[in-house]
């Protein structure tokens, strides 16, 4: 595990999509020591790397598989109606850089 | 007028009787909704309510739910009304489609008369980090006290005699510990009984579909209504839908309850530990088989740790749909990145942001397999020693919570065993998936508190059987802070 | 050159044609009015949930048998966590940790011998959203979003650009003839990235891999393959190290060109959907997705071959699946295979390609050109009236047999009838049968040319240059 500073928090929070303030960052600084003091409850315990990962909360293995029949689709007024920024019936944004 | 404070079966009879109709339950639910100074209420759908009333379906009068106001927490879609899970990047939010718990409600003839306020997004357990502020627990009218969240709004509207029953959602605790401090029932059923489609996911493997109500009566009611496989929820359960009220009354006789020795140890409130332990002797006065069984202290001090990390990780995924493009409150900015970046900063508090910070860290190549996954590792060993017990036992019974609702602020040693155990221990529940319900016990400096019980996968028949029992017991039902 | 070896992997998108999406029932559409094929699923409005095509998942699993793969019967999906303008929910629903299919190969032909080219893995997932750019804006459409996408990845093995092309092909003729894709790179619904980089001859070092994207034809892949391993084989002689980077290929320089330089590799912070519980395909069903597959190209190949006909003109046909399937069905009406592929690869082809039009279009049925063909092989006409009927089919829609009612084409087969015609045109040519016996075979053309004059046409000519010979050589 990478030692966590400051720096790492920034990227952490920048892999997120936001900006984390100098003050943000300081207070997550703060409280790091008993993060890492409770994750390492975890490490602590005996024979933790030996067991499987668990995904879902029982075995929930199913067989469904939705039939391909298509729904009407949804009103495409109603779909955009929650973006800001509608042009021509799209969605718009500044211009994406490929 | 006061129907607002009793439970189903009262105010159905009401109706019948012809003693009050429909439009005046609304009228008098929205009315208490608007003089609500408990901060429970994100929005108030005074009008659509009213609307909806008038054009409510006869067919279905003999549903107990035909004409029943109810509250709905702000992480449930609902068609046309805000939904924002009190974070302001959803400020202005209004899906176009309701959830599937809310289609099943409505198809019942319930009426929606409010979304309840909650903590952002569903992640907190205090009911303060809602973007319109703290609610406040209406048993303490110096409103210095916490009802706990994040299903707070639901838990304050209900306990406050506003509607008779309300919907939370249940990740860690968020509705079996809100209902300890509000003297309510808080139902979280197993994982996949009731459909997920609407609910705005948090963590997904741990998120449940968890409701407030008056007694265990109503509880069982709604479970019928709610429970059963929907094709919109992949992970909505196939298993067969029983009439959860049927049994309930059966004797318990013979059942095999096991006390977790570690959670209640690391108690300290003396009137809590008595009121349990009396709770203890009524049980076994009829008939139940009462153990206290040990369990790895070690390992239920890893509880919290191991949520919060699987919690945080999932939740960085669930919330990344929140860029403010398609929907919700978008900043500008002179590139995508930017519109992006702006809105997230802008619209998450420092709170949730610092939480998003730890999940994305946990999940980094470099840091997934020390933390994610061995979260993920240390999830199955909880499960399985909770699994062994439930080998031998039919339920587990402890005290919800170590303590009356807290006041706000009161700081906690985090790597206390109280902290860490017993204020903390119901997210083995979402762990495993297990049906599990918080029932009133006791009362301490006028406030109330609970006891949990929770069973094998898919045995909330039983489950709930055993907790109707305990509420005979206590005679703690249909409680409403005066 | 020379002193490097190419090493080039392959990823291929291919968008599979089923009527509703992967992980919504939204309908999969091509060209509609953007934001008019979606569902709230494609949109991410919280709460929504995934749920798994299985028409998509048969897909996948034919196309794991055709190339051999060994098939897991387990359905798992893992979200790949990134942010960008075109993705929907900030994550992509992929199979990371289990894919679909793993360790198969394909086989392709290069220069009369055959390559054998391993396929690492092949797994399911969803295609993003379009976007419109104008000079300072963008644009996005959700109908694009959640079409169901196979991910073919071959292993890094591909020593050429001939070869990448050939195996693109390959895949490209899979999927067609089993009808999980149309398979048109020009219109995105095959897609393929590149991977190349160079390592010297006998060294075990790989070298430092260049991506080249938007390759939008196999020609193009060809072309950008092959100018690419000669720009770095040129920087690596000059003592130059290759950068990390990302590279697209340009259609009128010739060349690829710097897209970006590559940050180290993006970390997608992959975990399992909880969304969706695992699916287990149970082997009845697999069974049934595998039998239900169309017949591919090279079984076909082989059968008409065995039918006897050439591997080149067998190739031809089965270059286009459509043709093919028109051949396939007039194949099944009973004619000669080698009358019908040649009447495809010749007049039916020279038609559509005049007119500009599709196989479908093509006004003569499958079982109506074999009906024309049976007539030929019948002797009931010659291939010049049998070339006059296949254009009057075209013009007027009616069948061969009408035509040559109608018209009174039918040959004439008559023995007795042909002699006495045969007979006349020898006594009124006298000059022409001394000619023919003193050598000069042209003569004999010129009687039989009499003869098809005297009926019209309509002479059988084998039948009419047997009788000629018959006679003249009762004469000498």
């Amino acid at each position: 595990m990478k030692e966590i500073t400051k720096e790492t928090l920034k990227i952490a929070a920048s892999k997120m999509m936001f900006e984390l303030s100098e003050k943000e960052c300081d207070e997550l600084m703060s409280e790091i020591d008993i993060i890492v003091s409770e994750m390492n409850l975890i490490s602590d315990i005996e024979g933790v790397d030996d067991q499987e990962p668990m995904v879902f909360p029982f075995d929930v293995t199913s067989t469904y598989l939705r039939e391909d029949i298509p729904t009407p689709p949804i009103d495409k007024k109603e779909a955009l109606k929650n973006s800001k920024d509608v042009v021509d019936g799209m969605i718009g944004l500044p211009r994406v850089i490929k | 007028m006061g129907y607002m404070s009793k439970g189903l079966l009262e105010i159905h009879n009401a109706i019948i009787k012809g003693e009050i109709t429909p439009l005046e339950l609304v009228k008098e639910a929205v009315s208490l909704a608007l003089n609500d100074d408990n901060n429970a209420f994100e929005y108030i759908c005074a009008n659509e309510a009213l609307e909806k009333v008038k054009r409510l379906d006869d067919s279905k009068k003999d549903s107990l739910l035909y004409g029943v106001p109810i509250v709905i927490k702000d992480n449930y879609s609902t068609k046309d009304i805000p939904t924002t899970a009190s974070s302001n990047i959803l400020n202005g939010y209004i899906p176009i489609f309701s959830s599937e718990v809310v289609l099943r409600l409505e198809e019942q003839g319930a009426i929606v008369i409010g979304k309840a306020a909650m903590d952002e997004l569903a992640m907190g357990g205090t009911g303060t980090t809602g973007h319109l502020g703290m609610t406040y627990n209406p048993w303490d009218k110096s409103h210095k006290r916490i009802i706990g969240g994040s299903s707070s709004g639901s838990a304050a509207a209900i306990s406050a005699g506003i509607t008779p029953v309300s919907i939370g959602s249940d990740t860690g605790d968020s509705v079996r510990k809100p209902a300890s401090y509000a003297g309510l029932v808080g139902f979280k059923p197993t994982w996949g009984r009731i459909s997920r489609h609407g609910l705005f996911p948090f963590a997904t493997s741990l998120d449940h579909v968890a409701y407030f109500t008056r007694n265990v009566f109503d509880s069982a009611y709604l479970l019928n209504i709610l429970a059963g496989r929907d094709d919109k929820d992949a992970s909505s359960s196939f298993e067969k839908v029983d009439d959860y009220t049927k049994d309930l009354n059966k004797s318990i006789k013979g059942k095999k309850i096991a006390i977790i020795k570690d959670i209640v140890e690391s108690i300290s409130d003396k009137t809590i530990l008595d009121s349990f332990y009396k709770t203890v002797e009524y049980l076994r006065s009829k008939g139940a088989i009462v153990d206290e069984v040990e369990m790895d202290n070690k390992l239920l001090k890893a509880i919290y740790p191991t949520y919060f990390i699987i919690s945080s990780s999932e939740a960085t995924s669930n919330t990344a749909c929140l860029d403010g493009i398609k929907f919700g409150n978008r900043v500008e900015g002179k590139t995508f990145e930017e519109v992006m970046i702006n809105t997230r900063t802008k619209g998450f508090s420092s709170r949730i942001k610092r939480r998003f910070v730890i999940g994305s860290f946990s999940l980094f190549k470099e840091n997934q397999q020390e933390l994610f996954v061995r979260a993920q590792k240390c999830r199955r060993m909880i499960v399985n020693a909770f699994n062994k017990v439930f080998e031998e036992y039919d339920a587990i019974y402890c005290p919800a919570a170590p303590s009356i609702a807290p006041i706000v602020g009161s700081n906690n040693n985090n790597l206390s065993n109280e902290y860490l155990i017993a204020d903390n221990y119901l997210a083995y529940g979402n762990m495993g998936g297990y049906p599990s319900i918080t029932v009133p016990i006791g009362f301490e400096k006028n406030m109330p508190f609970g006891a949990n019980l929770s069973s094998k996968p898919f045995q909330e028949s039983l489950l709930l059987n055993i907790a109707n029992i305990l509420e005979e017991g206590t005679e703690l039902k249909d409680l409403v802070a005066k | 050159m020379s002193d490097f070896e190419a090493v080039i992997g392959l990823e291929l998108h291919i968008q599979l044609n089923t009527k509703s999406k992967m992980f919504s029932s939204a309908p999969v559409t091509f060209g509609k009015v953007p934001n008019s094929s979606v569902d709230y699923y494609d949109f991410a409005f919280p709460g929504t949930m995934p749920t798994v095509n299985k028409q998509a998942v048969i897909y996948a699993l034919m196309m794991c048998n055709a190339l051999h793969m060994i098939i897991d019967d387990v359905l798992m999906f893992e979200r790949k966590n990134y942010f960008y303008s075109d993705l929907p929910k900030g994550y992509q629903l992929t199979q990371e940790f289990r894919p679909i299919g793993k360790n198969g190969y394909l086989t392709i032909k290069l220069n009369d011998s055959d390559i054998k080219i391993n396929i690492s893995r092949l797994h399911l997932e969803e295609d993003t959203c379009k976007q419109f750019h104008t000079k300072d804006y963008s644009y996005l459409d959700y109908n694009r979003a959640g079409i169901p996408l196979i991910e073919i990845v071959s292993a890094p093995e591909i020593k050429s650009g001939t070869e990448a092309a050939k195996y693109v092909e390959k895949i490209r003729s899979i999927v067609t003839y089993l009808g999980i894709s149309d398979g048109k790179m020009e219109q995105g619904s095959l897609r393929c990235d590149v991977n190349v980089s160079l390592k010297r001859k006998g060294d075990n070092q790989f070298g430092t891999k260049v991506e080249i994207k938007n390759l939008n034809s196999i020609s193009n892949i060809q072309k950008a393959i092959d100018f690419e391993i000669e720009r770095q084989s040129e920087l690596l002689c000059s003592g130059i190290e290759i950068a990390q980077e990302t590279r697209r290929f340009d259609e009128s320089l010739k060349e690829t060109v710097l897209m970006r330089a590559k940050v180290d590799n993006v970390d997608y912070k992959c975990f399992t959907d909880n969304n969706i519980p695992p699916i287990k395909l149970s082997a009845e069903f697999i069974k049934a997705a595998i039998e239900s597959s169309p017949e591919l190209a090279e079984s076909k190949l082989k059968r008409y071959v065995s039918l006897g006909l050439s591997e080149s003109d067998a190739s031809i046909i089965l270059d286009d699946k459509d043709i093919a399937n028109y051949f396939e069905e007039a194949l099944a009406s009973g004619c000669s295979i080698k009358l019908l592929a040649n009447w495809v690869n010749v007049n039916v082809k020279s038609f559509i390609n005049k007119r500009n039009v599709e196989i479908k279009d093509f006004p003569i049925k499958p079982n109506e050109l074999s009906d024309l063909i049976l007539l030929i092989q019948n002797s009931k006409i010659n291939n010049v009236q049998a070339k006059f009927i296949f254009e009057k089919m075209i013009e007027t829609g009616k069948d061969a047999q009408t035509i040559v009612e109608f018209m009174g084409l039918e040959q004439i087969s008559n023995k007795n009838q042909l002699l006495n015609i045969v007979k006349k045109v020898i006594k009124d040519n006298s000059k022409s049968i001394s000619d023919y016996l003193k050598g000069r075979n042209r003569a004999l053309g010129y009687l039989a040319g009499q003869v098809m004059k005297q009926t019209g046409g309509k002479a059988n000519p084998q039948l009419v240059n047997k009788l000629l010979l018959e006679e003249i050589q009762r004469r000498k």
